[in-house]
């Protein structure tokens, strides 16, 4: 009996050797497998940041299904300083695989934050700026929906529910494949999102919340913040016949206006915005 | 003196077979090298955290636990949590399966899809079959914009012209 818990003892400690001697490890196949299956049958849980990054990846390809990316590189280039300038001062300076930022080659007038932090600007909106502070001013804007989250809020909490349901099915099965219930919903999910970000727009709480959030941020990189005001006066004039788009998704109402000045109002002078300004025209011509 | 081996023993079956369960992987004061670029330490397991500083790639950190997705880390002194895309996928080869180990059936290797997949509602898996529900969408495109990247360096120099705050 003695020899026999001996040899068991060598065999464990053999096996845990071979295994790899890693002290006491934190990471193996089989304790998240065991950990996917109790997940799947607990309370749902947030989205995580992978989750959505592959959300906002699908809500992208649709963007781009519908507009083509500008081509020209100098400007991309330069959109995306601006927006890294701005992202790197936000409440969420990171995201899972970071911040992009491109340019759609249409005259229309928009713009769309993926989740995760997919950002894309129209050419339209980009010659409706005036500044490189007026252009940070919508990144930051975009930037801060990325940071609240507001793409994959959208997805609804019925939805979700379904997708940890469908979770707890598969891992149950072992691990059989990608179930088609799953890829289901994610198409459901995607289609929540895109509806809210290119349709219908968020709501009015939301996007107060973006906007305060841009004032905050566009002060800490040593932008204007008044800059957001100066753009939504631009939209507010050219909405006079225009409808759709970012008039309904982002509407310039007066009472935004009004209450994006009072917050810019406290904010200190910004320095040197006729140098980001010569860089500006230079870029956009 | 027989019991007292015995239960030593004992002892050791139950630590190699809990050394065995807890598996493979990262351990406990293990040196990890960060294998990706734009990676930063955060005070939270949390990419809504403002970092406490980048980690470029190639740097060591010491590992001090892991939490889901995120590993805390000695870096240079300094204490924080760096997200597990910081380091290279682990080998396929490592992962294996308990109850083949100790019930002798084979041992059926776990794919990084199923892992994935256990822990995870929306993953690289759920996109693929996606993509083949809608070839119509331009994933080529999502992938290019992933590649537009500004250099720490350039938009330092970018910040600093502008008259911005670093």
């Amino acid at each position: 009996m003695r020899s026999r818990i001996h040899w068991l003892a060598l065999l464990a400690a053999a096996l845990f050797l071979v295994n790899g001697c890693a002290g006491a490890a934190v990471l193996s196949a089989v304790p998240i497998a065991a950990t996917g299956i109790t997940k799947a049958t607990q309370a749902s849980r947030p989205i995580n940041d992978s989750e959505e990054y592959y959300v906002g990846r699908a809500v992208a390809a649709r963007i781009l299904g519908k507009y083509p990316l500008d081509q020209n590189p100098k400007l991309t280039a330069y959109v995306n300083e601006v927006g890294q300038t701005v992202a790197r001062k936000s409440s969420r300076a990171q995201t899972f695989r970071g911040y992009h930022f491109a340019v759609l080659d249409t005259p229309e007038i928009n713009a769309f934050a993926c989740p995760g932090g997919t950002i894309f600007i129209t050419k339209g909106l980009v010659r409706t700026c005036a500044t490189e502070d007026q252009l940070a001013a919508v990144l930051a804007h975009e930037v801060a929906h990325v940071a609240h989250k507001d793409g994959v809020n959208s997805i609804s909490k019925a939805r979700w529910t379904q997708v940890w349901t469908a979770m707890g099915a598969e891992a149950a099965r072992q691990y059989g494949g990608v179930a088609g219930n799953l890829i289901t919903l994610f198409e459901g999910s995607i289609d929540d999102v895109f509806k809210t970000i290119v349709v219908n727009g968020y709501s009015r709480t939301t996007e107060e919340a973006a906007d305060q959030e841009a004032v905050a941020t566009l002060t800490k990189a040593g932008y204007d913040p008044g800059a957001l005001s100066q753009v939504l006066d631009k939209m507010m004039a050219k909405e006079k016949g225009a409808s759709g788009g970012i008039f309904k998704t982002h509407p310039p109402t007066s009472e935004r206006l009004a209450r994006v000045k009072t917050e810019a109002s406290g904010a200190p002078p910004s320095k040197d915005e006729a140098g980001r300004t010569r860089r500006f025209k230079s870029i956009t011509g | 003196m027989p019991i007292t081996c015995k239960k030593a023993a004992g002892v050791l079956v139950a630590l190699g077979l809990a050394l065995l369960i807890l598996g493979p992987g990262t351990g406990w004061g293990e040196t990890l090298e960060v294998t990706q670029p734009n990676q930063y330490l955060y005070p939270d397991p949390d990419f809504a955290g403002t970092p406490m500083g980048a980690v470029p790639a190639g740097s060591r950190v010491q590992v001090i636990r892991q939490a889901g997705d995120w590993y805390k880390v000695n870096y240079q002194g300094m204490e924080g949590w760096l997200n597990r895309q910081a380091f290279p996928t682990p080998q396929a080869g490592s992962k294996f399966s308990l109850p083949g180990l100790l019930f002798g059936a084979p041992v059926k290797e776990t794919t990084s899809d199923e892992v994935a997949l256990a822990g995870k509602g929306f993953t690289p898996e759920v996109e693929s079959g996606y993509r083949q529900k809608h070839p119509e969408l331009n994933f080529a495109q999502v992938d290019r914009v992933e590649t537009f990247k500004v250099n720490p360096a350039k938009l330092d120099a970018f910040i600093r012209e502008g008259g911005l705050n670093p």
